[in-house]
């Protein structure tokens, strides 16, 4: 698994920021380091306790880099030529909190760096599409993205309909249970809310599912091809019908 | 003397910078609460205060003083300022390998240093930022240098462009860091980084004026 390194001005927010982050993270969270604050507790960032973050965070998987701001970048791009194995390190440009929550989940799914990073570059999106503006950015790229090749549609497909009933709705905590669920089998799992007549998105993508926004009552339909497109689809119904355990 | 700087001489320089940031610590802090978070002048004096207690024994050669300061600004400076002068020191170190530091060796290694300053910082000219002061510095470095200058006569020309750099911030408008926030409002006023930047080459002049 990969390992994430939040780098802040402030301890006290880094570590707020990544409670916040690991509540999302499961019972198999990645590891998280913190590099935080000035050299006498102050506000500020030190490229060298970077360093070591990182290289304590890397079990060999890599690690992604969440930054708040100003200095915190400069530092974290000094701190990479400092760390053991620089290739294996990537710097993410997701805002701080936003980027850690994504990473935190996608992580805990078993992605790889690539893909962690991916998902997080998109994390500022399910804000902006919530709150109506422009947001034909990332989620766009993220669906389009997220079809698998040929070979594993041709392999196998399934759907199922279902009514979401938790009474908050698909909000973070089961999107994230959804999200970890869809990661662990060999599928392409996809998700539209029906209801809405909203666009099918990567099961996959935490941002993608939160920014659908879907509401207590809609009907959702859950697609999936690949090998392992049934098992995903019987645990995910029964994760969905059971209102993800907040009934 | 055939020109070539000491390292004892580029010791002396680190310690002339510390000494000048600490008499103009309240100007730096006074300048970066007109248009940034308050805390340039502290925080460079607190990093150069780091770096001079590690110049006690002096490092062996010209490379080791720079690695030596690159790491300890990056480390206990706090502010962007620390990546920013610590990359500058970072990349002078591998460029001075030779022990003849000449005009045109330490012009090089300053211009390493800058480089690898503007690739950290993706600041241009007329960002208003210490760019604005090291830019012009190099080039009259290295225009002296060619008319056949000595480190100290290229210090001297460096120097005097870099104030003149540092005083046509006053007008800018910030584009980078914590300024940038600020857009028009950050115009009128001295940037920090050119401000401290400038004293950099100051002391570098006084530096090889009277060598130690």
């Amino acid at each position: 698994m990969i390992g994430l390194v939040a780098v802040s001005h402030s301890r006290a927010l880094a570590d707020a920021a990544v409670e916040l982050g690991l509540q999302m993270g499961g019972e198999n969270p990645p590891t998280v380091r913190v590099a935080a604050g000035g050299p006498d507790g102050d506000l500020g960032t030190d490229a060298v306790a970077i360093a070591a973050a990182i290289d304590e965070a890397d079990s060999g998987d890599g690690v992604l880099v969440l930054m708040d701001l100003g200095s915190a970048i400069l530092s974290a791009e000094t701190a990479v030529e400092f760390v053991a194995e620089p290739g294996r390190v990537r710097l993410s440009p997701a805002p701080f909190v936003e980027g850690l929550v994504a990473a935190v989940v996608t992580a805990a799914g078993g992605a790889d760096l690539a893909t962690v990073a991916a998902e997080c570059a998109t994390a500022g999106d399910a804000k902006r599409r919530q709150l109506g503006a422009d947001s034909d950015t990332g989620i766009q790229a993220s669906v389009a993205g997220g079809g698998a090749d040929a070979d594993a549609r041709a392999v196998a497909e399934a759907s199922f309909e279902a009514v979401v009933t938790n009474p908050s709705g698909l909000h973070a905590r089961p999107a994230a249970t959804f999200v970890k669920t869809a990661s662990r089998y060999d599928a392409d799992v996809r998700i539209a809310d029906l209801d809405a007549g909203s666009e099918e998105i990567s099961g996959r993508s935490l941002l993608a599912l939160m920014a659908l926004g879907i509401r207590p009552g809609s009907r959702i339909r859950v697609r999936a091809t690949g090998p392992e497109a049934r098992a995903a689809l019987t645990e995910l119904r029964a994760l969905v019908e059971d209102g993800f355990g907040e009934r | 003397m055939s020109g070539a700087v000491s390292t004892d001489a580029l010791v002396a320089w680190i310690r002339a910078f510390r000494d000048a940031v600490h008499q103009h610590k309240d100007e730096l802090t006074r300048l970066d609460s007109e248009i940034g978070d308050a805390d340039h002048g502290s925080n460079m004096a607190r990093g150069l205060d780091a770096v001079v207690a590690k110049l006690d024994p002096a490092p062996a050669s010209a490379p080791d003083l720079f690695k030596t300061v690159g790491m300890t600004l990056v480390s206990s400076v706090g502010g962007a300022s620390g990546p920013l002068y610590g990359t500058l020191f970072l990349r002078m170190g591998p460029a001075l390998s030779a022990e003849d530091a000449d005009a045109t060796a330490l012009g090089a290694a300053l211009r390493a240093g800058v480089e690898g300053v503007v690739a950290r910082g993706k600041a241009e000219l007329g960002d208003k930022t210490m760019v604005d002061a090291l830019s012009p510095a190099l080039d009259a470095w290295d225009a002296a240098a060619a008319d056949g200058a000595d480190a100290a006569g290229a210090a001297r020309a460096a120097a005097d462009a870099a104030a003149r750099g540092r005083d046509a911030t006053e007008p800018l408008v910030a584009r980078k860091g914590r300024a940038s926030y600020l857009g028009e409002r950050s115009a009128g006023h001295l940037d920090p980084g050119a401000t401290s930047a400038t004293l950099l080459l100051e002391a570098l002049r006084d530096a090889l004026a009277d060598p130690a």
